[in-house]
């Protein structure tokens, strides 16, 4: 069996898939949000990312040689899946909050570091301080609709099972432990139709953050188990949000809230640390399995 | 060029149409409306929340019987009837608005009398059901409180199970879908209680024939944002319209378990939809709607009205609502002076077109700081009259004949429907030449295909796979 390796880099998979959901919001969902507020997250993303690793360089990489920026180059995807992440998100008509969410975001990739990880993936971090603190963004889940989003995430799973572009452990552990809370309370709890129950699960903001923000592999934990667990209990926490508290946008506050305990999961379950690194040469040679 | 002297056209449709509120009741409405309506205020602010519903029933007061599920057991100080008039004057200021222009004649300087009219589409109440007087408590259900609120005898129940209170409901003379019993069931499991009013037989007896009941209003604190819409539609019988008007504090409303979608504003239609602008509003929203994929929230209206702003519309159809109104809709913050900006109020209206398939869930909301306004409105522009053989003239001809198209064009794209129909009782306005009636066929043979999803999903996909794979080749992935 031949494997296939469309994508060196995972980042590059999932910068194409954001991309593409981010052009169908605009264009075919009418999102509302001015085109500007995209380009500021975009701007100040690379901007930050560029001030960030001039910053917190190290003596051996002096600023702006060619090592430098080919570290520079590097962490560029790393820095865009962030701004993706807010423009699918965050919706502000406030510049200033629009900037500093991006801002942060990537700033608290530097800044905020336990064992050599950072602790918050940077747009959920982004999303939640810009909410909570600025009063002037917030979340719709329900600018996706619901529905179309089915096709949408079949696709997704079927690129990265093909591909083995990215691990799908933490987003399958997250999806079906929220989705079995929910059908268990709303279907056969709450005895709803089985229709309510899709319409809660089926929409692209569910897609998104399972696939390319909880499945972050710098902010989960490194053992396989200790992810596994992490994972549902990120999604526990967001159900009780959603269920029992009404909160708009749970998930993202729930995995903020649980990525504190990463190090503590890494602490109890010893692992190593993820390298985001190109495929060697040798990986790219048909494999055999 | 173009000054402007607001000239209004009322048309209010307000005919006599019953109420129901999150219906579970026969429709009686005279027929001119395809569908049932409803309208319901929304006041939020933190997990404040007050809901006045819209009661247009004209039939006999006897007759009239509400049931709406309550997140929580509301005492006699959350109940109250408002006046009418507030839901009149809400609905005219924001209803969506037909604007009027005049071209000058550029063949010669003399001052038209440019205006600007505006003309308002309006809304749709309906339905209603019978109501006996009540007999027993059996079957689980407890009566938590009973009060006498203007003309209304109210009840608050509570239930064990949905059997026991649809047994309740049908024994004391609630005709009750046959499917309520889906809703009911976890409504009751989500711990609402249920808000049951009829008119009281003593009052019933000093409303004047035709007079209309008063909306009733309640408030309560909780951190559900909902609007309890399944009950009404367990029969699944056609689509219901409602219309939501909101005061926030902070900003725009929003759905957040459907999309929300804003109506197209801002076009130019042809000058002969002035005489059916109704028409032309229903079409447009119905076709927006189907477009939309249905499942949907379409936004009409959106304005800041503290009372300090000046500019609360523009045009403004109806008298925009002064501090007094506010306060009627169930705005309690206006007088608080201990909180910062205790004025502020933003004012939004939606229309929810609902049926059992599109709408599995409760309508779920939630307050934005959001508060670009918003409002729909389309332009209609009146030619230029008089002698146009100057060359500016021709000119300008030539300039109508191209905006004109467009304008048609506008139409069958807005509406989705063939102009004909409207064309057919109209007579040519102008020249043979720049006539709607002859730029038709011309329209008609360029007539854009319906913008469908799909195809552009697809159209996107090829890209993104082509760009993938152009970048594998040259080896950059």
């Amino acid at each position: 069996m031949y494997q296939i390796h469309l994508f060196k880099d995972p980042r590059h998979f999932q910068i194409l898939f954001q991309s593409s959901f981010l052009i169908y919001g605009i264009v075919f969902l009418h999102w509302s949000s001015p085109l500007w507020i995209y380009a500021a997250y975009f701007i100040t993303g690379i901007v930050m990312h560029t001030i960030c690793e001039a910053g917190f360089t190290s003596k051996q990489l002096p600023v702006f040689s060619n090592k430098w920026w080919a570290k520079w180059w590097m962490g560029m995807p790393s820095a865009l899946i962030s701004s993706y992440g807010l423009c699918l998100f965050l919706k502000t008509n406030t510049p200033e909050v629009a900037i500093s969410a991006s801002a942060i975001a990537i700033l608290s990739k530097y800044v905020i570091r336990i064992n050599g990880k950072h602790l918050f993936n940077p747009s959920a971090l982004g999303i939640v301080l810009a909410v909570l603190w600025s009063g002037k963004a917030w979340i719709n889940p329900g600018q996706w609709g619901s529905g179309a989003f089915l096709l949408a995430g079949i696709l997704t799973v079927g690129v990265i099972v093909v591909t083995k572009v990215q691990k799908l452990d933490v987003s399958l552990a997250f999806l079906g432990t929220y989705a079995i809370l929910l059908f268990s309370r709303q279907a056969l709890y709450l005895n709803w139709p089985i229709d309510f129950f899709t319409q809660t699960i089926s929409t692209g903001a569910v897609l998104v953050f399972s696939f390319f923000m909880i499945s972050d592999p710098k902010t989960t934990p490194n053992h396989p188990v200790a992810r596994i667990i992490w994972a549902m209990m990120v999604a526990s926490i967001a159900f009780y949000m959603t269920s029992f508290r009404y909160i708009v946008g749970a998930p993202v506050f729930a995995l903020v809230l649980s990525q504190m305990l990463v190090p503590l999961f890494d602490q109890l379950f010893l692992g190593t640390n993820f390298q985001w690194k190109y495929f060697t040469a040798s990986t790219l040679k048909p494999a055999r399995s | 060029m173009k000054k402007q002297i607001i000239k209004i056209i009322c048309l209010l449709l307000i005919s006599p149409m019953l109420f129901s509120f999150c219906g579970i009741y026969v429709s009686k409405s005279d027929g001119t409306l395809k569908n049932k309506a409803s309208q319901v205020i929304l006041v939020r602010d933190g997990e404040q929340t007050v809901v006045t519903m819209y009661n247009d029933f004209k039939g006999d007061p006897k007759d009239f019987a509400m049931v709406v599920p309550v997140p929580v057991l509301l005492e006699r100080k959350d109940i109250r009837v408002v006046s009418p008039a507030i839901f009149q004057k809400l609905n005219a200021y924001s209803s969506p608005r037909l604007v009027e222009y005049y071209d000058e004649n550029p063949c010669y300087s003399r001052q038209w009398e440019d205006k600007e009219s505006v003309n308002e589409k309006s809304i749709m109440v309906t339905s209603a059901d019978s109501y006996r007087i009540a007999k027993k408590n059996k079957s689980g259900v407890t009566i938590e409180a009973q009060y006498l609120v203007g003309e209304y005898d109210i009840l608050i129940l509570s239930a064990k199970e949905s059997s026991g209170l649809k047994r309740w409901l049908l024994e004391n003379g609630y005709k009750i879908p046959s499917k309520a019993e889906e809703v009911l069931e976890p409504y009751i499991k989500s711990n609402l209680k249920f808000f049951v009013a009829k008119v009281n037989a003593k009052q019933a007896g000093k409303i004047q024939k035709g007079s209309f009941l008063s909306p009733l209003q309640i408030s309560f604190s909780s951190p559900k944002f909902i609007l309890p819409i399944r009950l009404g539609m367990a029969n699944g019988d056609g689509d219901q319209d409602l219309i939501i008007y909101s005061f926030t504090r902070q900003g725009r409303i929003e759905s957040v378990n459907y999309r929300n979608v804003e109506m197209p504003t801002g076009n130019n239609i042809p000058l002969f939809v002035k005489d059916n602008f109704d028409r032309f509003y229903g079409e447009t929203f119905a076709h927006k709607w189907e477009q939309e994929g249905k499942n949907i929230a379409l936004l009409e209206y959106a304005w800041d009205v503290t009372p300090v702003n000046p500019v609360k519309c523009d045009p403004c159809v109806g008298n925009p609502p002064v501090d007094q109104d506010i306060v009627q809709a169930g705005v309690w913050w206006l007088n608080n002076f201990n909180q910062q900006n205790f004025q502020q109020t933003f004012f939004t209206r939606l229309h929810v077109r609902y049926n059992r398939n599109s709408f599995p869930q409760d309508l779920q909301f939630q307050v934005t700081p959001n508060q670009t306004a918003f409002q729909a409105r389309y332009v209609v522009t009146h030619p230029a009259e008089g002698d146009l053989t100057c060359d500016q003239g021709k000119a300008y001809l030539k300039e109508l004949k191209v905006k004109r198209r467009k304008e048609l064009r506008n139409l069958v794209y807005l509406t989705g429907s063939t102009i004909e129909d409207y064309l057919s009782n109209t007579e040519p306005d102008s020249d043979n030449d720049v006539a709607y009636q002859t730029l038709l066929p011309e329209v008609e043979q360029e007539r854009e295909s319906e913008r469908t999803i799909f195809p552009g999903m697809a159209l996107i996909a090829v890209v993104l796979v082509t760009g993938a794979g152009l970048m594998r080749w040259k080896g950059m992935i």
